[in-house]
């Protein structure tokens, strides 16, 4: 289905907001089988889920943190007086792994969206340019500071450093190498940018003319509809859960 | 035993349908001295990163010391190589040049007395000992260059590959690279320099390779380049 960048926006919202509304997992389940059904009929591509594999490791072990720091519940797994793991700590734990997913899922509907667009759409949101054109760049520049980051973590371990090794050992001094130079070149970056914009004429005059238009249809409207009454329905409908 | 062997390797980009580096069956010998020549976009920077296993080739196989490339952790191959990318800069993560060239040591666990003396061995070979308190990133371009591969020297590879190593240094600077090259040829590290500058790889190349699409050709380098 294809509609307007600012139909895509609405309906990251409301899912969004769902999602932060709601902590019982199985609302938040209901949540993530809308969300993914939603993504399937705007025609998403799911291998983008893929990326989110690096992030189960992070929940395993926010579920075990959820279990010693959230003392309510049944105590499943006991060594001595220390409790591993309870039902609520898994409950807690849960809930955030859903949360995060809705988030995420809802977040991947603007995957696929031309920054270009976004930017209209904000300005015709009345988002100051300035303001949605910072949001443009830093869209542009994530995939670059990812590299960068990537190029560095190379660096480090082609000097001969065995990166399994330093996580056991000091770590934090580690870091401090890593995301220095980042921090660096995108502050270089930043500045370059600022005078290259300057010296092309950015905000020069105040008035900004648009070569392209983007329009909301019929669909949009039809969407944005369904999607909020949608919202109203399941928010009544998982009164009981 | 050959140091590096690629036999029959390919590689193509994602979303790319013209391979980068195409059918590349070469070996390099331990102390060996080559020079890999070519235009822009011929595939030599990524025939190096191929070495290096920075890149996995989609059909053929690269062996460093009789062993699958991969087989070697990064920070193994980094010890055995050392390679200087083509951006310095990118090669710089430190708060002082000194602690740049003490870097690999340090995490090694080089005693503290030993990594002193080989970085100002180092440093005052490059002529960088006096800057030795100075924020990299503040250092001019050949001086980076120059940063990065006593820091790399530091850690005593067996061969070095060098990416462009010219692309932003001055006549003089050239000229003392090619002199720190050849000197540390002759002590026994093999080199693999790449570069389009046709003078500078005079004298650099007892073995000269040219790249063209993807190919490598022996001994053309100075026809076509």
């Amino acid at each position: 289905m294809k509609v307007d960048v600012r139909t895509k926006m609405l309906v990251v919202v409301v899912f969004s907001l769902l999602a932060l509304i709601y902590q019982n997992p199985r609302i938040l389940g209901i949540l993530l089988a809308l969300n993914l059904l939603v993504l399937a009929l705007f025609r998403v591509n799911f291998l983008l889920l893929r990326g989110f594999k690096g992030f189960v490791f992070m929940f395993s072990g926010l579920i075990v943190m959820q279990s010693f720091f959230v003392r309510e519940g049944e105590p499943l797994w006991q060594v001595g007086e220390a409790v591993l793991l309870t039902t609520g700590g898994i409950y807690y734990g849960i809930s955030i792994l859903l949360r995060f997913l809705v988030l995420a899922c809802s977040a991947l509907l603007m995957a696929g969206c031309d920054p270009q667009e976004l930017v209209l759409a904000l300005v015709k949101m009345r988002v100051p340019y300035e303001v949605a054109f910072m949001i443009q760049l830093g869209i542009r520049f994530m995939p670059v500071m990812f590299e960068e980051l990537q190029n560095i973590i190379n660096s480090i371990q082609l000097r001969g450093v065995d990166m399994r090794k330093v996580y056991r050992r000091k770590i934090l001094r580690f870091y401090t190498n890593l995301f220095s130079p980042l921090i660096y070149s995108v502050w270089q970056k930043t500045e370059k940018l600022a005078i290259l914009l300057e010296m092309r004429g950015f905000r020069s005059s105040p008035e900004r003319t648009y070569y392209r238009d983007i329009v909301l249809t019929r669909t949009d409207y039809l969407v944005m509809g369904v999607v909020l009454t949608s919202a109203f329905v399941f928010v009544f409908a998982v009164r009981g859960l | 035993m050959t140091y590096i062997t690629l036999k029959d390797v390919t590689f193509t980009y994602p979303g790319k349908t013209v391979p980068a580096v195409k059918n590349v069956s070469q070996h390099f010998n331990p102390g060996e001295q080559v020079a890999i020549t070519g235009l822009n976009g011929s595939g030599k920077s990524t025939l190096a990163r191929l070495m290096v296993g920075l890149l996995s080739a989609q059909s053929g196989i690269v062996h460093l010391q009789g062993k699958p490339v991969k087989q070697y952790s990064l920070a193994e191959r980094g010890r055995k190589i050392g390679f200087v990318y083509q951006n310095p800069s990118q090669m710089l993560f430190n708060n002082t040049v000194f602690n740049e060239a003490a870097f690999g040591l340090k995490w090694r666990g080089v005693k503290k007395e030993e990594v002193m003396a080989r970085c100002r061995e180092l440093l005052q070979y490059f002529n960088l000992w006096h800057l030795r308190e100075e924020f990299p990133f503040n250092l001019s371009e050949g001086q980076k260059q120059m940063l990065v591969l006593a820091s790399i020297l530091a850690l005593k590879p067996d061969f070095l590959i060098l990416d462009e190593p010219t692309k932003s240094i001055d006549t003089e600077g050239k000229k003392k690279l090619k002199e720190i090259l050849l000197d540390i040829w002759r002590q026994g590290t093999g080199t693999i320099v790449i570069s389009h500058d046709r003078e500078f790889i005079q004298g650099l190349n007892r073995r000269s390779l040219h790249m063209i699409e993807g190919e490598v050709r022996e001994n053309e380098g100075r026809r076509e380049n």
